[in-house]
């Protein structure tokens, strides 16, 4: 008989992975760079990392971009390898699979680098597209970069309240936090559910019993959702809730929040202004 | 002139119109008492709490609240939602439901800010609730990450910060360590000092005699079979035991096993010497 420890690792994994990745906030509560800094601040200047890295078509800007992520990862007191692994992971998702044919001369003609034949069609990798392609990867993994970093230093909540000061819409910032909150509280029945029918079904569970199982829990657990759902939102009018919920907004900025903000600004207009006098070179 | 804070004439409710969770149902509450429900599991408290809240409403019968029909119309208009709201809290049963927002703080504030409080006074609410409570520490923490007793906690303060006149609670010591439970007696006494009404739904025996005046007991038919004094209806263990209220008991003495009611209403002192 066939054994589905495909179900359990897959479990497993799945639930682990989010709470390490989504539920973890250790290190928001190091007391590194970032972390001291207003989060309204931090996702300015996240944003202006985020622009530059956009709109610059100089590879060396984007390189100096991301050094300075990885020295903001650094001072934040964050393991630079398991930032590198969380990063890069994503990399290959959301750059490399669409970089690949840009090499090629039928997307991006230009000087040919190195020629082959595939099936009897002539492929020719180009210096243009090369270096577009080149470009395109490391605008994405300084972006990834940043954006991660963003959600290594700085709390959840703390991110939900400045969409808020940024001016995201009160029900949609809500919605977000509720689904966080309660994302949590599904994994915790998944877990038990699969522990419950463990003790009871023993160590192993045939695969076609497994798919069974599974299946069912999935319906069970979407119908304790829905009711969950009418439950809260009772409870949300219990206190007042009337469609338009509101949120405390209790951050402070300090002087050393400025002055980041504006050495970051001054940083890109100098990179900018370097890049325009092509003193970065062609690249 | 008439006390009564709640009146209830011939209340039925139903779940989807065919599963009925209270039965005629016939009630007065007088401001400022205090009053346990209790009942067997499933025998309809948490419905009646509910209805007492204004989140669901009667298939038949009428709900007054000072004198005040309750019904669903009476809660969309914004002024007097929020007037009953703000007079009106209810602690529920599981708090995972309760504690929606992202932190403890966020979970505290979010009555007394939706109900358009002034935000210094709401502050100084915060501070004082949650050293009430002991919880100042726990405001930043997120509600998943605490223990039962400590989301029971924050659940409590998140409703009592709005400082209601009256205040229902569903089965608010399930869970809870004896210390606890001692602690959120003791509190709720000292709300009640301060004129509150509590409304208590409970199967916790225990602690009825402490938090209650007037005791309605529910039977499995979803009405209230019996209203009294709580001494008078916990010395009736026969009442009681029909009513799966106390449980039989067997234990050893010397050898010799023998069964009897089991319940825990009467307490031995330790008086230490001066």
């Amino acid at each position: 008989m066939k054994y589905n420890k495909f179900i359990e690792s897959s479990l497993r994994g799945t639930l682990s992975f989010l709470r390490a990745s989504v539920f973890s906030d250790g290190y928001a509560l190091e007391k590194g760079f970032l972390q001291s800094i207003d989060p309204r601040i931090n996702l300015l200047t996240v944003i202006i990392f985020l622009v530059t890295a956009l709109f610059t078509r100089n590879m060396v800007v984007v390189l100096c971009l991301y050094g300075v992520c990885l020295a903001l990862a650094s001072l934040s007191r964050i393991n630079l390898g398991f930032f590198l692994k969380r990063t890069w992971i994503f990399i290959p998702l959301f750059s490399l699979f669409i970089a690949i044919p840009a090499l090629f001369n039928i997307i991006t003609p230009g000087d040919e680098l190195a020629g082959f034949t595939i099936g009897g069609v002539s492929l020719a990798i180009t210096r243009q597209g090369l270096s577009g392609a080149a470009l395109f990867v490391a605008r994405v993994i300084t972006s990834v970069s940043f954006v991660v970093l963003l959600s290594l230093t700085t709390r959840h909540f703390a991110l939900l309240k400045v969409l808020r000061v940024f001016r995201i819409p009160k029900v949609f910032v809500m919605v977000l936090g509720i689904s966080y909150r309660y994302i949590y509280l599904f994994i915790e029945i998944i877990e038990n559910t699969y522990l419950a029918i463990k003790s009871r079904a023993g160590g192993e569970i045939p695969r076609k019993q497994g798919r069974h199982i599974v299946a069912g829990n999935i319906a069970s657990l979407w119908l304790r959702s829905y009711r969950m759902n009418e439950a809260v939102y009772g409870a949300m009018v219990a206190r007042g809730y009337d469609g338009e919920p509101v949120l405390a907004n209790d951050f402070k900025t300090k002087t050393r929040d400025w002055v980041w903000l504006s050495l970051v600004l001054v940083a890109v207009l100098v990179l900018f202004y370097f890049s325009a006098q092509g003193r970065f070179g062609s690249i | 002139m008439s006390t009564a804070l709640y009146e209830l004439e011939g209340v039925r409710f139903t779940y989807l119109g065919k599963f009925p969770a209270l039965t005629d149902i016939n009630l007065t509450v007088e401001k400022g008492q205090r009053v346990a429900v209790i009942g067997a599991n499933g025998s309809g408290k948490s419905t009646l709490l509910n209805i007492l809240d204004g989140l669901i409403f009667p298939d038949s019968g009428v709900v007054r609240f000072c004198g005040d029909v309750l019904e669903e119309t009476s809660f969309r208009e914004e002024r007097s939602n929020r007037l009953f709201r703000s007079r009106v809290g209810l602690v529920f049963q599981n708090p995972d439901i309760q504690l929606f927002c992202p932190t403890v703080k966020d979970e505290i504030l979010f009555g007394p800010l939706t109900l358009g409080l002034d935000t210094a006074a709401v502050a100084a609410a915060f501070d004082e609730i949650t050293a009430i409570f002991g919880i100042k520490g726990l405001a930043d923490r997120m509600p998943h990450q605490l223990s039962i007793g400590e989301k029971r906690k924050v659940a409590m303060a998140a409703v009592l910060v709005s400082s209601p006149d009256v205040l229902l609670l569903d089965e608010p010591t399930a869970g809870l360590d004896p210390r606890t439970t001692r602690d959120l007696i003791g509190l709720l006494n000292r709300y009640h000092a301060g004129g509150k009404t509590i409304i208590t739904a409970t199967h916790d025996m225990h602690v009825v005699e402490e938090i209650a005046d007037v005791v309605h007991v529910f039977s499995r038919d979803k009405t209230i079979i019996r209203s009294g004094r709580p001494d008078d209806i916990l010395a009736d263990t026969k009442f009681l035991e029909e009513h799966n209220l106390i449980h039989i008991h067997a234990h050893s003495h010397d050898g010799t096993t023998h069964a009897h009611p089991h319940q825990h209403v009467h307490h031995d002192h330790l008086h230490k010497n001066p």
